[in-house]
């Protein structure tokens, strides 16, 4: 309580001498695809944001006077969408940007850099962003798909043990279902396992090709790394194919909707989560009370508690969180102060939504810890504690693959 | 009134061969060249940046496509493909230390070799038939790109273009990176234009119209049709190469997916098959009609005047989009570039009525 004391008496002993600030209302540009690839994930995702930031604006966490405002467009999943949207956001003043597109982070990456503006890529995107030194300005902020790996390899070690095992990594053949890959094969050395990757073309409705290699290769394990409507059919052609749902593991696109789809089958499957799912949160009881309840919300009040939504939440948690820490030196919000704000961020957690994150000036991953959830037949079961799984593989990953980008890659 | 002249009438051959028959076309195209090159001056970086510029390069895109859909009659529709492999070409040989006015030819030169062998499925089949041929280019050219690290550029399969400068002018403030894909652009403008006077350009025409009877008048369709292939390439690989490094300057293989290929060939459509005002009026539809339109509604949304949730929102823009190219081609077949010619056709004779062009 002292500590607490002191550290507002310290930051009304600074705010008190520096000039007084101006009320502010800061612009997060949320500029996603709503209507082409992303879209199994990006319209919970957003509402969730915009729910939280109507908290956020309800609450008063910035302090008084400040608000928070997004601006929303459509990129389409369109690099030259994408860029529009971002000039004009950033020239609207938005200091913070999320586009939830791998192709349009990728587009505007080196810009934003130039602009020293705040990216975050939170699922998505370059996983060696996490190197704070190489890539200051962007902010992964959760596990890479690297750490998703690592954690679910890890999981396997503790429920069966991976010596002598096999893996099926049936992937979209794409840069993202590649992601693991590096991973697995270092893994496979340390841990004493082998695998063999499987990838099925995009967008991933017709799977039945690479499910019956993958029956004839007998795993004892399954990892399944896709996103959208090819996870469902994953799932169900792994069944097919006398997988049990108990051996499928995938990677952090597997939601409700997902399970819906598959129907009764799906109890057992295994996923990583990087955020909790469901209503009993602190965060979500309250925005259910002062946001939904308040006639505020953004979308439809089913959505409220799915994974993609409380994915949602968390990011802008994450990123008030950083505005205001970021706001408490007395100056005005710009991509520096915030970037300065996410290094500031220790311990934080969302109250239980998501595993504590600390941002450092070198990792802007957050630490990479995650957990194992199953699925009950109704509702994701967590089966393992938050945790970061083998977090110096990861950072070694991260540092040769950011060395690579710096070189001129 | 406008053109100060009711009709057109050549007294001599010179005169009907001209490019610009009335004087105030020219005039028109001349004032219109220097708003373009004195753009950078008095239009936003915002706007320079995220609407002209990408604008320019796509209109050099579509005219190359035109080239061969419109003038030569060969449907493609993998021509994303054919500028990926220029964008991907020239990012490599930069890097391998080929100075940049040499790799823009180089990868324009690879593109064309490779579409012309893809070319070569148009000497078997058309229509229909050929669409499904150059689609497979450009599932394989994706295949290939997204599989072969090499090219790709390493896990995150995105390459950042290398800084370089053409003929001393260092490509990299946002002026630079118009002025050369405005010069692009307009040599390919003038490229095409003349294009239809030679007798290559009668030998596609022709090509188009029916190869057999072509092949009676003497016009070789092997020849004709691979070289079709091969120039719309060169054009296009070359474009590629210009909207790697002067656009986006970080390339992945999405930005040369199958939807850019299909966006291409709207372009050509609704600009108007074969046409370079066509080109020029499609390609700006196509690429800024979904962002006024997604701005547009956000604004009215953000006044209150749409109250509809953020999902349906996003997808106004595109309904509208829709609605505005099935409305465009039911009003004008020939697409954009007839309206405009219907209009300066209405205002070549007004006050009066009819016109013979």
């Amino acid at each position: 309580m002292t500590f607490l004391r002191k550290l507002a008496l310290t930051t009304a002993l600074v705010a008190g001498l520096s000039a007084p600030v101006a009320a502010e209302d800061i612009k997060f540009g949320l500029l996603q695809d709503f209507t082409a690839v992303y879209t199994f994930v990006t319209g919970q995702y957003n509402q969730g944001q915009q729910d939280y930031l109507a908290l956020a604006n309800a609450e008063g966490i910035l302090g008084e006077g400040n608000s928070v405002t997004a601006i929303v467009r459509d990129t389409g999943n369109q690099p030259q969408r994408g860029i529009e949207a971002y000039n004009r956001a950033k020239e609207e003043g938005a200091v913070l940007f999320d586009f939830l597109s791998t192709p349009v982070s990728a587009a505007i990456l080196d810009q934003a850099q130039a602009d020293k503006n705040v990216v975050i890529t939170p699922a998505h995107g370059r996983g060696d962003a996490s190197d704070g030194t190489v890539f200051p300005y962007v902010f992964p902020m959760m596990p890479t798909y690297w750490a998703q790996a690592a954690n679910l390899i890890e999981h396997m070690k503790n429920n069966g043990g991976l010596q002598g095992k096999k893996i099926a990594i049936v992937h979209i053949d794409s840069p993202f279902g590649r992601e693991p890959g590096p991973i697995l094969q270092a893994l496979s050395e340390q841990e004493g396992f082998e695998f063999q990757a499987f990838p099925y073309a995009s967008p991933g409705n017709e799977q039945s090709a690479a499910w019956s290699e993958v029956r004839r290769y007998r795993p004892d394990y399954v990892l399944i790394w896709g996103a959208g409507g090819g996870q469902a059919v994953s799932v169900k052609t792994a069944i097919q194919n006398g997988i049990r749902p108990e051996q499928i593991h995938s990677v952090i696109w597997l939601a409700e909707t997902d399970a819906a789809n598959v129907g009764p089958a799906m109890k057992g499957v295994k996923r990583f989560e990087a955020t909790a799912a469901g209503t009993d949160h602190a965060i979500i009881q309250r925005i259910q009370e002062k946001v939904i309840d308040a006639g505020k919300g953004s979308g439809d009040q089913a959505n409220v508690g799915t994974s993609y939504y409380n994915l949602g939440v968390a990011t802008m948690a994450v990123a008030v969180e950083a505005a205001r820490l970021g706001l408490e030196g007395g100056q005005p919000l710009t991509g520096d102060t915030l970037k300065a704000g996410f290094e500031k961020i220790a311990g934080y957690d969302a109250e239980g939504l998501m595993p504590a994150v600390t941002y450092t000036a070198e990792d802007h991953q957050g630490g990479g810890a995650g957990r194992v959830s199953e699925w009950d037949g109704e509702k994701w079961v967590p089966v393992s504690d938050w945790h970061a799984a083998y977090p110096d593989l990861i950072r070694q990953v991260i540092e040769k693959s950011a060395a690579e980008y710096k070189a001129g890659h | 009134m406008f053109y100060r002249l009711s009709g057109t009438y050549h007294t001599s051959y010179e005169a009907d061969r001209k490019l610009w028959k009335i004087p105030t076309d020219r005039w028109l195209v001349v004032a219109v060249l220097l708003l373009a090159l004195l753009a950078p001056l008095y239009v936003s970086p915002l706007y320079l940046g995220s609407y002209v510029l990408p604008w320019v390069i796509w209109s050099a895109a579509a005219l190359s496509l035109t080239l061969l859909m419109g003038l030569a009659g060969q449907l493609h529709f993998g021509f994303a493909a054919v500028m990926a492999i220029g964008a991907y070409a020239s990012i490599h040989l930069v890097r391998f230390g080929v100075p940049f006015e040499l790799a823009l030819l180089l990868s324009g030169l690879i593109a064309a070799v490779i579409g012309a062998v893809f070319g070569g499925a148009a000497l078997r089949v058309k229509g229909l038939y050929l669409v499904m041929a150059t689609l497979a280019m450009q599932y394989l050219v994706d295949w290939v790109v997204v599989n072969v690290p090499a090219i790709s550029g390493g896990a995150h399969a995105t390459l950042r273009t290398p800084a370089v400068s053409f003929l001393f002018m260092p490509v990299e403030s946002l002026a630079a990176r118009y002025w050369l894909a405005l010069g692009w652009a307009v040599l390919l403008t003038v490229f095409f234009m003349n294009v239809k006077r030679t007798s290559f350009g009668r030998a596609l025409v022709a090509i188009r119209d029916k190869d057999f009877a072509a092949a009676v008048i003497g016009v070789d369709p092997f020849k004709t049709k691979l070289m079709a292939f091969f120039t719309s390439s060169f054009m296009g690989g070359v474009t590629g190469a210009i909207l790697a490094f002067c656009f986006y300057r970080a390339v992945t293989p999405e930005q040369f997916g199958f939807n850019v290929s299909i966006q291409l060939v709207a372009m050509v459509l609704v600009g108007g098959l074969g046409s370079v005002i066509g080109s020029w009026l499609g390609a700006g539809f196509v690429l800024l009609a979904p962002i006024f339109l997604t701005n547009l509604v956000s604004g009215l949304a953000a006044a209150g005047w749409v109250p509809v949730s953020q999902n349906f929102l996003s997808h106004l823009p595109l309904m509208i989009y829709g609605a505005m190219i099935i409305g465009f081609l039911l009003l004008e077949p020939l697409g954009l570039a007839k309206i405009y010619d219907n209009i300066r056709k209405y205002f070549l004779v007004w006050p009066f009525r009819h016109a013979r062009s």
